[in-house]
């Protein structure tokens, strides 16, 4: 019923030059640092060209090619801050924007009501990228406050709080000595955070 | 532990930007909660990028003219800011993937289902529908096979079908070849997310009868 599909590799990469990449990243820095201008113009000679060939293949006529060139351009000249070199390489980010511009584009231009936004899909322009949920204690609330909630918990909350929290073991490891699932466990803990922050709350 | 990912497929039209909003959007949220696909997507993004961006077509004097407008706009400082959207069902508060965090807000309140389900249609404005649901501990939904196809997010918690075992994380596509009746024996219940395309058909017991109404049911 299902697609549990084994990830493998079917795409050989054909690799932009070393130094091309560290180049093109100082000048993206420059850009970010210090708005300069003459970076810009060697980001821009690079990249057009070839944000072009891209655009044309994909919106198929001229004017909604240059408008893709220049969305993506502009973006770059106006959230180059954004760039993180140690997430990936300026050609890598400079095709994201690009796509991400593209599939906003044809959505207008199908008109439709989808209230999806390329940001939902790719965060490419986000200041904080996705770090899975978890929700953490307030920094105020010690282990001795919680500890004298602990007799309230239901017994299986109270066994994998004190497992984590006293015991110092990772959700995995008590997972595999209850043997029960890694999400219950999640779960647990959730539930039982939750509910000795309101417990917590109703003492203020 | 995450045993069920988006196929090779799915994640090459994510990373393309080919993909509809609806796959996209549960993709991403997938993406969220499994660091082995993101991995993987990120290294396909760089091959991607190398090879559409490899080849160049010569600007016409155009293009001079907008390089010099963009350097004119002002740097815009702050990105899409970070949103911490949680999701609420009977006192419960449930932390959403980031990809999903938006539509929380748009829930107009949970319908309680037969069976112990909960549900809460989220419009995305797409063909088919998109669903929070939730599974209370023993509650199910009846056996039912899919015209179309099925998309289903686990988001917290866990669930059987009868065919297998779902954890947190799972990405799990559902179509006509599939019969199954989800339930969920947790304490904590079960919260997916999952968008279908065509109306669920169902296929045993009493919950035939449903079918006329499905459309009033799982749409
Ligand atoms: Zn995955």
């Amino acid at each position: 019923m299902l697609v549990g599909i084994q990830l493998e590799d079917r795409q050989t990469r054909t690799s932009v030059p070393f130094e091309v990449v560290e180049e093109m990243a100082g000048y993206l820095q420059a850009v970010a640092l210090r708005r300069c201008q003459r970076s810009f113009s060697k980001l821009f000679s690079h990249f057009a060209p070839r944000l072009r060939s891209y655009a044309l293949k994909q919106m198929g006529n001229e004017a909604q090619a240059m408008e893709l060139v220049q969305e993506t351009l502009a973006n770059v000249w106006q959230k180059a801050h954004l760039f993180d070199v140690d997430k990936g390489t300026p050609s890598t980010w400079i095709f994201t924007i690009a796509r991400n511009i593209r599939f906003d584009m044809l959505r207008k231009q199908r008109n439709r009501k989808e209230d999806i936004c390329s940001e939902d899909l790719w965060p490419v322009l986000c200041e904080q990228t996705a770090s899975p949920g978890e929700i953490s204690l307030d920094h105020q609330m010690t282990l001795q406050q919680v500890g004298v909630l602990f007799e309230s918990l239901p017994e299986k909350q109270r066994l994998v709080i004190e497992a984590i929290y006293i015991e110092g073991k990772s959700q995995q490891e008590v997972a595999d000595d209850l043997e029960i699932p890694l999400g219950t466990v999640k779960s647990r803990t959730r539930l039982a955070l939750q509910r000795l922050k309101e417990m917590l709350d109703q003492d203020d | 532990m995450i045993k069920l990912h988006p196929s090779y497929a799915q994640l090459e039209r994510y990373v393309e930007g080919s993909c509809n909003a609806g796959e996209g959007l549960i993709v991403s949220a997938h993406l969220d909660m499994c660091l082995q696909c993101r991995s993987k997507v990120t290294e396909m993004e760089n091959s991607l990028a190398d090879k559409m961006l490899a080849n160049q077509v010569p600007l016409d004097p155009a293009y001079a003219e907008m390089c010099r407008k963009i350097v004119e706009l002002p740097a815009e400082i702050g990105g899409t800011p970070a949103l911490h959207q949680t999701l609420e069902l009977d006192g419960r508060q449930f932390t959403l993937p980031r990809a999903l965090r938006r539509y929380a807000s748009q829930i107009n309140g949970w319908s309680h289902m037969v069976g112990k389900l909960w549900q809460a249609r989220v419009d995305l404005g797409i063909d088919g529908r998109a669903d929070f649901i939730y599974m209370e501990k023993g509650g199910s939904v009846p056996e039912h096979t899919h015209r179309g196809s099925e998309l289903t997010l686990v988001l917290d918690g866990e669930f059987s079908d009868g065919l297998r075992d779902y954890d947190t994380g799972d990405f799990i596509l559902c179509d006509g070849r599939h019969t199954h009746m989800p339930h969920t024996d947790a304490d904590e219940g079960c919260l997916v997310f999952s968008i279908v395309d065509q109306p669920l058909h169902f296929t045993s017991g009493l919950a035939r009868l449903l079918n006329p109404f499905s459309h009033l049911f799982f749409k």
